[in-house]
């Protein structure tokens, strides 16, 4: 197939996961007023545990747990399980504090729980990473007609997402979300039970971000800490509000926008050096659009449509 | 003793980051995700300085004078514009201000890790038992005279009494004749200086890489929240207080735990006293530093 199709493929496929990872921020942070500075940790869960359901059991060189050989579909729903408790697990203490607690903790878990990627060898092989995973269909098609399966698979499971997530955005349970983040003492004479929304939004959000942790396994076919860094999360944060926070169609517009703009440099023929030059002043270009976003267009590409309700008479 | 020492070393550097970094969440209410970058900066910028043959003393006053002139650039030109705009669009400018600092540092100075070109010396002896070299002495040293000024700063003149009353009351102090706008650059011009600080200080203990901003943060904001947010003196003893700690924690854990066990202290904190240590002498929503 012509390199330049799959390089598009891979590209889409990757934003497809940062789309999803927007989504799942979008409903907490945007729809609900949650600031989560620890989304990767919830995504790294996911991948972890995707791998740990469905790898082969470690050989002698390796060590991790597991390793059951369980069907894929098994592992997703694994990576949404575990990706929910863990945000269960760290929204109960924390989402009962002031909102600058609660950034700060979330911050903090994924930190640690980056660590524990990194140093418990037992469970994850360390910094060494598992390689090797065989992403699905490996045995029943030919590599460049998996690619594309796995693509579609990717932009099927964004369109059940965004339909499941904009579906929660116009539920009652949206509206309240809403309500809670522009006014919370008004929201609660309304009858709404903050911590209650707050910690289901974000186990919600939690379970899609793993479900993204799992197809992002499938795309790299090898799991290292080092995919697990703060940076996913600001990466993921800046795409929303680059897309418009608060907005589905603008989480969705943001991850794909934010993955081209950053990876289409990424297969050019470069000397290590340059290579290397070609980051930080990427890293430094994502900076300043951030900085520029947010002083001329601060509501994104796509600004938030006010709710309106229609009325019969 | 060992580990009480070097947690006091390491404290100290903490003070210096957590310092400035509780002058601007106190005086502008956000989180400035760019501080750890600004020591990063600072690090870098000595190495520049001390590479053109200046002695490594007057690079660190060089860089404190450029870091300071640099911090109140970027509020004047980035932050202040967005000042309106709420806390998230701060936040967030100031996730953009750190990676443009980081990204352009990257591009200059390479991803490799480098040191300073230190003379080595031995320890300092009490009792033929070695205690710390001259660097780590000058580094602790350094850190007293800082808190105590910053101190005297904040209550005795007249910029550090203006400092308080805007961070406590815009208007009421607007209406008394304070200037918010040459408070904060003040408030950043020393912010900023205490960060390159701090940002010298860990590449003459550690190493100088493109990650140690990061890192630095992460540390920075555990002090924060352990000191109580935006409290100074809290900050002054939680900096220690960490720094020891930190040290503790790695005798019992992997030593690559480092950062984790910082942040298992913020979450033990946050079950035990959300409001941090400053509550311990503050009074609940009364006046406090």
């Amino acid at each position: 197939m012509d390199s330049l199709i799959l390089f598009l493929i891979g590209i889409l496929s990757i934003g497809a996961i940062y789309t999803i990872l927007c989504l799942a921020l979008n409903l907490e942070a945007g729809v609900d007023g949650l600031w989560d500075l620890g989304i990767v940790s919830f995504f790294g869960i996911g991948a972890y545990t995707y791998v740990l359901l469905t790898a082969a059991p470690a050989e002698h060189h390796q060590s991790y747990v597991l390793g059951l050989e369980l069907p894929i579909w098994i592992g997703v729903l694994g990576a949404a399980v575990m990706g929910g408790l863990a945000a269960l697990l760290i929204g109960a203490p924390s989402l009962r504090l002031k909102r600058e607690y609660f950034l700060i903790t979330t911050l903090a878990f994924a930190e640690v729980i980056r660590q524990i990627y990194s140093n418990e060898l037992w469970l994850t092989n360390g910094v060494a990473g598992i390689y090797g995973l065989a992403p699905p269909f490996s045995e029943a098609l030919s590599p460049d007609a998996r690619h594309v399966t796995i693509f579609a698979l990717l932009i099927l499971a964004v369109a059940i997402v965004y339909w499941l997530v904009r579906a929660c955005t116009a539920s009652p349970f949206g509206r309240s979300l809403k309500a809670l983040r522009e006014n919370e003492p008004l929201a609660m004479t309304a009858g709404i039970n903050p911590f209650a929304l707050h910690i289901r939004v974000f186990v919600l959000a939690g379970a899609f971000a793993g479900v993204a942790g799992a197809f992002y396994v499938w795309y790299n076919t090898l799991i290292v800490p080092g995919q697990f860094v703060a940076d996913v999360t600001f990466f993921v944060w800046t795409a929303l509000i680059i897309g418009g926070i608060g907005n589905n169609v603008g989480a969705l517009l943001g991850g794909f926008l934010f993955i081209i703009l950053h990876d289409a440099l990424r297969f050019l023929p470069l000397s290590n050096d340059m290579a290397e030059v070609i980051s930080s002043v990427r890293t430094a270009l994502i900076g300043v659009i951030l900085i520029l976003v947010l002083r001329w267009r601060p509501e994104g590409i796509v600004r938030e449509r006010p709710v309106t309700i229609p009325v019969r008479r | 003793m060992e580990i009480i020492v070097f947690g006091m070393i390491s404290g100290c550097i903490i003070l210096f980051g957590a310092l400035g970094f509780s002058m601007t969440l106190k005086a502008e209410g956000f989180i400035n995700v760019a501080h750890g970058q600004m020591l990063l900066l600072g690090a870098y910028l000595a190495l520049a300085f001390s590479s053109f043959g200046l002695g490594m003393v007057f690079s660190t006053l060089l860089v404190m004078v450029c870091c300071g002139f640099i911090g109140v650039l970027i509020y004047r030109f980035l932050y202040s514009p967005v000042k309106n705009r709420g806390i998230l669009v701060l936040l967030f400018t100031s996730v953009g201000v750190a990676y443009a600092i980081n990204g352009i540092v990257g591009a200059l100075a390479g991803k490799r890790v480098m040191a300073y070109d230190l003379p080595p010396v031995r320890a300092l002896r009490i009792d033929d038992v070695p205690i710390m070299t001259i660097y780590e002495l000058m580094i602790v040293g350094f850190a007293l005279v800082a808190a105590i000024a910053v101190h005297l700063f904040l209550t005795a003149t007249w910029v550090g009494k203006s400092i308080r009353a805007v961070a406590d009351n815009f208007d009421l102090a607007r209406v008394r004749g304070f200037d918010p706008r040459r408070t904060s650059d003040y408030v950043w011009f020393i912010a900023s200086a205490l960060a390159g600080v701090a940002g010298v200080f860990s590449g003459i203990i550690g190493s100088l890489h493109l990650g140690m901003g990061w890192q630095q943060i992460i540390i920075i904001l555990a002090a924060t929240v352990l000191g109580g947010l935006g409290s100074i003196y809290g900050v002054m003893l939680a900096s220690v207080l960490l720094g020891i700690g930190m040290e503790i924690g790695i005798t019992i854990l992997p030593s690559n735990y480092r950062t984790g066990v910082a942040f298992l202290i913020i979450i033990a904190i946050l079950f035990l006293r959300p409001e941090g240590l400053q509550s311990l002498w503050a009074p609940r929503g009364g006046a406090r530093i």
